[in-house]
């Protein structure tokens, strides 16, 4: 469905992404582990448009989407959460999940979309006319995550939905990954949280200073002496 | 002061409140949506005040119709501005002041060259008569700012809050790099932006002109007063904009009927120092998580 084909991204003259390639299959999720500034955030940004690759191609659905705009890019079917949750702070839940469906004009469908989202999330129908940004770290993550579904995209892209969540909410978030894994969802996940990123994983790509060093079944690299060394703690 | 000139120079505050909240309204907007500041506003709001002077002065259209002329013609001079100087200088503050502060040159220069340096252009008042309210006279023209500045505020309440593209242009205000991640064209809302913040400067400058001096140089104070008001109520706060708005126009106002108009400006310089010591966000301004 997804594949980044040795792409290469630079910041200025550091290459923060040396040649990774990465390949995801329609229904499954992916996920990127490795250590702060090994580059798994920069290569999501550069899926959902916010940078563009220096070298490379990556290719959804057939078609090359490297050097569009992350506009165009929301367009056919990608959507991000993206790093630090980023939900408009000012609106309330209800216009952030609209915002999410800003391109939709089915009506009767988006309507629909919103229920199932409120249904996987009813702590989002109950503060509704909260502004998002008064909610609590897990509930901004939930609403971050239903302000990406609501544009029913083919592809979610979440980035460190884990990160500074107390360990209730994580375990809530991993369920909530796992129900929308069972549902058919595709997703790429970046993780710091190795351990439970291989969990919900069935394919993991290890990253180490902007290298992919270890890529294979989630399963296997839980098992790997080398990551459960430098990732799990073992 | 007696009562007469206490109603007389309330309703005169409530009237240079009205017309700065006009102004600043769309400096705040552009400001938020682009996080640049446009030093040509004092220019749109000129502009504003010579659509009515050629419409009506000189080619003697009715005066509403001049009004809503100033409308599209600022607006589209806010998209132009956008396009040709927000646009290629995004991201780099100094280049947009810079453009943004020889555009107000150019377009004083042109207007000058084009209608005359000097002379002030008069604009006869359209509606004579004044109300008389307990011995107090008010000028229907002046009074006529009032309800115009309701209906605009109101409008552009309505947009931002129950419109779609109203809010998404407050998201990219918030977020604009999370809010493109939903699809929202960020080019488009810059350029809206703009043509919202031309569109309110034209309209306030259209209302004034009757009642102010039509010079290329009007727009010199106006600008010094909307930036006093938009950084008083909050950078890119609405809300905060019309409310210090309201305040200075009391404190210009009372000041210059007890004093004098340079006392007065130095009072409202002196009352947005001491509430930025106090609250350095500004009276409605967030602070940035």
């Amino acid at each position: 469905m997804l594949s980044l084909k040795d792409i290469w991204i630079h910041y200025g003259m550091v290459a923060a992404v040396k040649d990774v390639s990465i390949d995801v299959a329609e229904g499954e999720i992916v996920t990127l582990i490795g250590a702060n500034g090994a580059g798994k955030t920069t290569t999501l940004r550069a899926i959902s448009g916010l940078h563009a690759p220096t070298r490379g191609d990556i290719v959804f659905r057939g078609k090359s989407i490297s050097g569009m705009t992350p506009e165009q890019i929301n367009a056919l079917g990608i959507a991000m959460v993206p790093e630090g949750r980023r939900v408009f702070p000012y609106m309330t839940v209800m216009e952030n999940l609209e915002m999410g469906a800003y391109l939709r004009t089915d009506r009767t469908q988006t309507r629909k979309t919103l229920e199932e989202i409120f249904h996987h999330f009813p702590v989002l129908r109950e503060r509704n006319r909260q502004l998002a940004g008064t909610l609590s770290g897990g509930q901004q993550q939930m609403l971050a995550i239903g302000r990406a579904l609501m544009s029913e995209p083919d592809l979610l892209l979440l980035d460190e939905p884990s990160l500074g969540l107390a360990p209730i909410m994580i375990q809530e978030i991993a369920k909530i990954i796992s129900q929308l894994h069972a549902l058919g969802r595709t997703i790429v996940l970046v993780e710091q949280n190795a351990r439970l990123a291989l969990r919900l994983a069935q394919h993991g790509y290890v990253m180490e200073t902007g290298q992919i060093v270890l890529h294979g079944v989630a399963e296997e690299l839980r098992h790997n002496e080398q990551v459960q060394k430098t990732y799990l703690g073992a | 002061m007696d009562i007469a000139t206490l109603i007389q120079t309330i309703s005169n505050s409530i009237v240079a409140g009205s017309v700065y909240a006009i102004i600043a309204v769309g400096l705040a907007m552009a400001f938020g949506v682009m996080k640049m500041a446009n030093f040509a506003h004092g220019e749109f709001f000129m502009a504003g005040a010579y659509v009515v002077y050629v419409f009506y002065a000189l080619f003697g259209w009715p005066f509403p119709a001049a009004v809503l002329m100033a409308i599209p013609i600022v607006g589209a001079m806010g998209v132009a501005t956008e396009r040709l100087i927000f646009l290629p200088t995004r991201g780099n503050v100094l280049a947009g002041f810079m453009a943004t502060a020889g555009l107000a040159f150019i377009l004083q220069v042109l207007v000058g060259q084009t209608w005359g340096v000097g002379l002030m252009r008069s604009v006869p008042t359209p509606y004579m008569g004044a109300a008389d309210i307990l011995g107090a006279n008010i000028g229907w023209q002046r009074l006529l700012i009032i309800p115009t500045a309701f209906a605009m505020l109101g409008l552009l309440w309505f947009f931002l809050y129950h419109v779609k593209a109203g809010k998404a242009l407050r998201a990219c205000a918030q977020d604009p790099e999370t809010a493109r991640l939903q699809g929202i064209k960020i080019n488009r809302m810059t350029m809206l932006a703009m043509a919202i913040s031309g569109a309110s400067a034209g309209l306030a400058g259209a209302l004034m002109a009757p009642i102010h001096p039509v010079t290329p140089y009007m727009g010199h104070g106006v600008i010094l007063t909307a930036f006093i008001v938009v950084i008083l109520g909050g950078m890119e706060s609405i809300a905060g904009a019309v409310l210090a708005a309201v305040l200075l126009g009391f404190i210009h106002t009372f000041v210059t009927t007890v004093s004098d108009a340079i006392v007065a400006q130095m009072v409202g310089v002196a009352f947005m120092a001491i509430v930025l010591v106090v609250r350095p966000q500004g009276l409605l301004g967030r602070v940035k998580a």
